[in-house]
């Protein structure tokens, strides 16, 4: 929000008065950018050049969310609307957007003015198609808003206002053109996305966005279909990428495609116990071959898979058809697994942390009290986690009374 | 108010120095951001200037000193942000959005001024039944979320500005708690957290919202109590400090987030009170007042809010008790 990571020196610099006066000169025109803007709203004035003058402003100040808006007004009840006489704004009914009463705003002669646009891309503007001629304009402009925001958004990854106004052009598209030529904008974003997520791998606008792109390419609308195993494929890849073991929105990501992914796959039983098999190898190999052994992305991943099989009921499950004696017998080699991940590693508390969890999960799944060793067993792992990490102790201490009381 | 950042850094003096709270220097510091106006940091943050001047006040309250700003211009200010269909703004001439509606509400609760707002407040039917309107007119009737304005966005963040605002109002009932509280569990994720909308990653910030909306909602039965304390404590990093997902950096504004989460919980005691205490510590700038993210970093009026607000939530001595709900 307000800034974060700006670092700044020690000491206060003086600003010499050429300095000062550059800033007041700055201010007015910013100000009177704004109050530009404002008085061709106030006269309905929903130009091309208006347009312009909020891009210059929204440079400057991309949280200025008022003025994203003002764009927005400025696109449907005069550019879009102007531009493409055929094409009926009751299409957009279904969107939030405000009705307007009064429509006084000069006719810009083309979206073209907008300029900057790149060459359209020939496959996606078919000149035979019949929609070409009635939506080649709002295309224009929508293709050209696009292109306005891109950098805006390299620079400013983290805006709300910035990815909210892009989803908005596109769904704008949704309900104006041609389903063939908005499908060809919906799939430009997936490389969009793709390559905010390269800059940073753990933008949760960016995974939030892909997983709106993802929903719309699916849609039926768009005639889509699945797009569930390139998008479990793309974890996988972000998993192995450069530190991408620590990359916990990648691991999210996966957990909530497998179910789906299985469906899909039809996969029998067999190939189930298989792909579970294949995930803990994945995630007991991240820790293993981890820099920095200890990260806690692949141990959050690892309680994802064990919730898979201890808590079946309402939650995602990859081997369904498991019996409970199935179940706890797969628990219980997890178990072992800890143990001897122990071995070389007696310095990880997330391992004592997980044998702790998962004796007493299994305890409740064989609906049994702890046996005294398993009690033992726990009191002594508790004991190690209070020294390996300090900064927790109130949770190892309330985690010792549960082995304390007798049973 | 202004949400410039600076001049003040934080952390800039020597260690013992830095373990006191400098009471006063903050309370200037707030006092001090709406004379900014030769800046053209004050002039790009116009946006936030509602939400800053909650941030102030809020700050200054939990300070002892809730009297440092001049009620009468705050009710006024906070007034001229309404627009006719009941929302605010955040600042005169700026869109209503639920963000600024719900702090408006807040200021206004907080100063004891509803009294004002029914005078002379705007919406269909004036006064709280206005704002009240504004807010219930942007529930979504199928899911139960809530939208940030006309244009649609939707995000656990507003669920919890919406039913906030309106229990402040005392009007819970002209929306569907029931159906909100429904949403808010389809984003509960396997670690126990929520995200912005179903399916996304827990996030400390939303967790802060969706525990608020449960909270007032009184649907707190519906926590995993235990897999959400496990992922909350290790927000907590070596530097003592909390950060908001696995693996990302510590940052105070998260002292709160997680901190006033883990207390809704009861589990504050899952941390390291202590370093967490001594981490927000040194965000500060003892000098001129204000904290900052990290040490080092520029203060701005937020992170002076939730660095003041953590601090109340550990019993740091000199500040009035928080209500974490
Ligand atoms: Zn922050």
């Amino acid at each position: 929000m307000a800034s974060h990571g700006v670092a700044r020196p020690a000491t206060t610099i003086l600003r010499s008065a050429e300095e000062l006066q550059a800033e007041q000169a700055e201010i007015r025109e910013y100000q009177d950018l704004e109050n530009r803007i404002q008085a061709n709203i106030a006269a309905r004035n929903y130009t091309v050049e208006v347009l312009e003058l909020t891009s210059k402003l929204l440079k400057k100040n991309p949280e200025y969310y008022t003025i994203w808006n003002v764009r927005r007004r400025l696109l449907i009840y005069g550019l879009f609307s102007k531009s493409s006489d055929s094409s009926s704004p009751s299409k957009g009914s279904q969107s939030t957007s405000p009705i307007v009463t009064t429509q006084t705003s000069s006719i810009p002669s083309s979206a073209s003015a907008l300029g900057t646009l790149k060459a359209l891309d020939a496959t996606q503007l078919d000149p035979e198609s019949p929609n070409h001629g009635k939506n080649g304009t709002i295309l224009d402009i929508i293709r050209a808003d696009l292109e306005f925001l891109f950098p805006i958004m390299i620079k400013y990854p983290k805006c709300y206002w910035l990815w909210n106004y892009r989803l908005w052009l596109l769904q704008q598209a949704n309900e104006r053109l041609d389903p063939g030529i908005t499908r060809g904008l919906w799939e430009r974003e997936m490389i969009l996305v793709g390559k905010m997520l390269v800059k940073d791998s753990r933008n949760f606008h960016g995974w939030g966005y892909r997983r709106k792109v993802v929903s719309e390419l699916e849609s039926e609308k768009l005639h889509g279909r699945s797009m569930v195993e390139p998008e479990f494929e793309y974890t996988t890849k972000m998993i192995h990428g450069q530190n991408g073991l620590s990359n916990f929105s990648a691991w999210h990501r996966r957990s909530k495609l497998i179910p789906r992914l299985l469906e899909e796959r039809n996969a029998d039983d067999a190939t189930r116990r298989h792909f579970l098999k294949d995930e803990f190898d994945l995630v007991i190999s991240a820790m293993y071959t981890d820099s920095y052994p200890y990260a806690q992305s692949a141990w959050f991943y690892y309680q994802f898979l064990m919730t898979t099989l201890t808590e079946y009921i309402g939650h995602a499950t990859i081997t369904p058809n498991f019996t409970q004696v199935g179940r706890i017998e797969y628990v219980g080699c997890q178990l072992s697994i800890l143990k001897e991940m122990l071995d070389g590693a007696e310095d990880c508390k997330w391992i004592y942390d997980a044998l702790v969890e998962y004796t007493m999960t299994l305890a409740r799944m064989e609906e049994r009290e702890l046996c005294e060793g398993e009690r033992e067993d726990c009191k002594l792992w508790l004991v190690e986690l209070s020294k390996l990490d300090v900064l927790r102790t109130g949770r190892w201490d309330d985690l010792g009374l549960i082995f304390s009381k007798s049973p | 108010m202004s949400l410039a950042s600076g001049p003040g850094v934080a952390g800039s003096l020597s260690l013992p120095e830095e373990l006191q709270l400098a009471i006063e220097p903050h309370v200037k510091y707030i006092q001090s951001l709406d004379s900014r106006r030769d800046e053209l940091e004050y002039w790009l943050t116009e946006h936030l200037r509602l939400n800053g001047l909650y941030w102030g006040l809020t700050a200054l309250h939990l300070l002892g000193r809730p009297d440092a700003l001049p009620r009468d211009q705050t009710i006024q200010f906070v007034l001229s942000c309404q627009h006719e269909n009941g929302g605010f703004g955040a600042a005169p001439g700026h869109d209503a959005h639920l963000l600024y509606t719900c702090s408006a509400i807040q200021i206004l609760a907080m100063i004891d001024a509803f009294d004002v707002l029914d005078e002379k407040g705007k919406g269909e039917g004036g006064g709280r039944e206005g704002v009240g309107k504004y807010i219930s007119s942007l529930q979504n009737q199928t899911t139960g979320t809530f939208a940030g304005d006309e244009w649609g966005e939707e995000d656990t963040r507003f669920i919890y500005t919406a039913l906030n605002a309106l229990s402040l109002l005392s009007m819970l009932d002209i929306v569907n708690v029931d159906r909100a509280v429904e949403y808010i569990i389809s984003c509960e994720n396997f670690d126990g957290g929520y995200g912005v909308s179903p399916a996304a990653e827990s996030h400390s910030g939303q967790i802060f919202a969706c525990l608020g909306a449960l909270s007032i909602a009184n649907r707190m039965d519906t926590v995993n109590v235990d897999k959400l304390g496990r992922w909350l404590s290790e927000r907590q990093v070596e530097a003592g400090g909390l950060n908001g997902r696995p693996e990302k950096q510590e940052d105070v504004c998260y002292s709160w987030w997680v901190a006033s989460s883990l207390t809704m919980i009861h589990k504050l005691h899952w941390i390291d009170g202590k370093k967490l205490t001594n981490f927000i510590l040194k965000c500060q700038d003892p000098k001129e007042g204000g904290f900052a993210d990290r040490p080092g970093d520029m203060v701005d009026v937020f992170h002076t809010c939730f660095g003041v607000a953590g601090l109340a939530l550990l019993e740091f001595p000199g500040l009035e008790e928080i209500d974490a709900r």
